[in-house]
């Protein structure tokens, strides 16, 4: 009986302190990405998708603490709608989550511990965050995404000139697109058929090489006003 | 004699208040779609992206000259058909209705001549019904949306395609509808050679071009292996220039198609109207 009662002890002292480090470490991590106030960058789009045709295109992105975000390019760019500004969003408001240490994993050489983020509130379009931090560096190395309104996000990044601030090189999305239905009234062409190989993919995508970072220069609330 | 005849033909569609029709009706449709569009097209383009934009963002002018005349003409395509035909009908059938084509055909000139110069006039007639329909199309709508890549629904998907990659698109498009238009022009002068009064070709050609569209759009099994060979089937293949890759054989095929039946119509006109009893 006393055993059991030692042993029922040191294992709720220790996912304590497992909750505890899994705190510190997604604190330390908030903390740093803070850092940033505000950012430019030029980024680089190339995107496969099924059922979109796409050639890689140049937009420049900008973005100002807490959730001030833009996109300025030429053409049109496509961009994922959840995992880019919303995740930071979500992580700077601590009171509307919950966070457990799940595990390491090894990511292109670096040990990185799986942070689950779980939301407490059921309003919240950000269901469950799975980040993969590496502790050392305190950097992102990949993330998963599930929202309410558009399904599960995976992502990936790369870090070069800007890892002291935690801002990637590149980043990869891939998203589900299992949902795309095409209006085919305006859609169709009597010249052509659709084609017989249908798109059986359900992933799509999205790769950014981002540089010409300019960060905490300063951006005006009204660049950000449409 | 061929030249001044078709100067002739020319100089009395310019005297047919029916001639104006086609640019004031082209005027009114594309300045109002242009219009509407300007007002709530936001809509419009959220109709089309609306499936995909649950996951993805598309950032960057969508609603753009270039989108613009892509819907313009997709719009009209089906209906260019009827200004031109109303003109084009009236060619033989309205002279043979007024009794000036037996006048016509005491002159020294050939039947053929006569002919060839009506089908010259209705020539250059849909030519500059193209041309208008294009500028206002693409010319006004790049002023009053400005330029942008194209964004482009398709039987397999979105297609965008850059800005600097599209005018070579339209002027092979806007050329295809023009030959599409010289078929349609040339079977409503086959049809008037045939009749002896206006309304007929006409409303024969806006028949035919009616019941193939709908022969065309219905995805029935027993009309598969007819409608490759739809005249209206074909009149579509400007669209396929907005294709990635472009299907170039496809779109050959389709030339070739459309010159067969301006041929085709072309000879039968010929041959029938050379063996016509002119009576009025």
């Amino acid at each position: 009986m006393k055993t059991l009662f030692l042993t029922s002890v040191f294992l709720l002292l220790a996912i304590i302190s497992r909750a505890q480090t899994a705190d510190e470490l997604l604190n330390q991590l908030v903390s740093k990405l803070e850092k940033v106030a505000d950012y430019s960058a030029n980024v680089l789009i190339k995107a496969d998708i099924p059922l979109i045709k796409i050639l890689p295109s140049k937009a420049k992105i900008y973005f100002k603490s807490p959730d001030k975000f833009k996109v300025v390019s030429k053409g049109i760019a496509i961009l994922p709608k959840q995992g880019f500004t919303d995740m930071n969003i979500f992580l700077s408001q601590p009171d509307e989550y919950m966070v457990v240490l799940a595990g390491d994993k090894l990511i292109e050489g670096k040990q990185t511990k799986l942070l689950t983020v779980i939301a407490n509130s059921s309003e919240s379009d950000i269901i469950l965050l799975k980040l993969w931090v590496d502790p050392i560096d305190l950097l992102i190395m990949a993330a998963e995404v599930t929202t309410r309104s558009s399904g599960n996000v995976k992502v990936s990044y790369q870090y070069a000139a800007q890892k002291q601030f935690g801002l990637p090189s590149a980043i990869e999305f891939k998203v589900n697109v299992k949902e795309f239905k095409m209006p085919k009234s305006i859609a169709s062409n009597p010249h052509r058929k659709s084609s017989n190989k249908t798109e059986k993919r359900k992933m799509g995508t999205i790769s950014l090489e981002l540089s010409d970072y300019k960060v905490n220069q300063g951006i005006a609330d009204s660049f950000f006003v449409k | 004699m061929l030249l001044k005849n078709t100067i002739n033909e020319l100089i009395k569609i310019i005297a047919k208040p029916r001639s104006y029709i086609g640019f004031g009706a082209l005027t009114l449709l594309i300045g109002v779609i242009l219009l509407a569009m300007k007002a709530d097209g936001k809509s419009f383009i959220s109709f089309v992206t609306a499936s995909f934009e649950q996951t993805l963002s598309f950032n960057g002018e969508i609603l753009n000259g270039n989108l613009m005349a892509f819907v313009i003409l997709q719009m009209l395509i089906i209906h260019v058909p009827l200004l031109v035909a109303l003109v084009t009908g009236d060619l033989v059938s309205g002279e043979a209705a007024m009794g000036t084509l037996r006048m016509m055909a005491t002159k020294p000139i050939s039947r053929s001549a006569i002919l060839g110069s009506k089908l010259l006039a209705g020539a250059i007639y849909t030519l500059l019904l193209t041309l208008w329909m294009a500028f206002m199309a693409y010319g006004v709508g790049q002023w009053m949306f400005g330029s942008g890549d194209l964004i482009v629904l398709n039987n397999d998907g979105l297609v965008i395609i850059p800005s600097d990659d599209i005018l070579w698109r339209y002027l092979y498009g806007f050329g295809l509808a023009y030959l599409a238009l010289l078929a349609i022009a040339s079977m409503s002068i086959c049809f008037s050679v045939f009749s002896d009064n206006s309304i007929g070709p006409i409303v024969s050609t806006m028949s035919v071009i009616i019941l193939f569209t709908i022969i065309g759009s219905l995805d029935v099994s027993s009309f598969h292996s007819i409608q490759p060979f739809l005249l209206t089937t074909h009149m579509s293949a400007w669209r396929s220039l907005f294709e990635m890759p472009v299907p170039v054989g496809d779109i050959l095929n389709s030339v070739y198609i459309l010159i067969a039946h301006i041929i085709g119509f072309t000879g039968i006109a010929l041959w029938k109207f050379n063996k016509k009893d002119i009576n009025t």
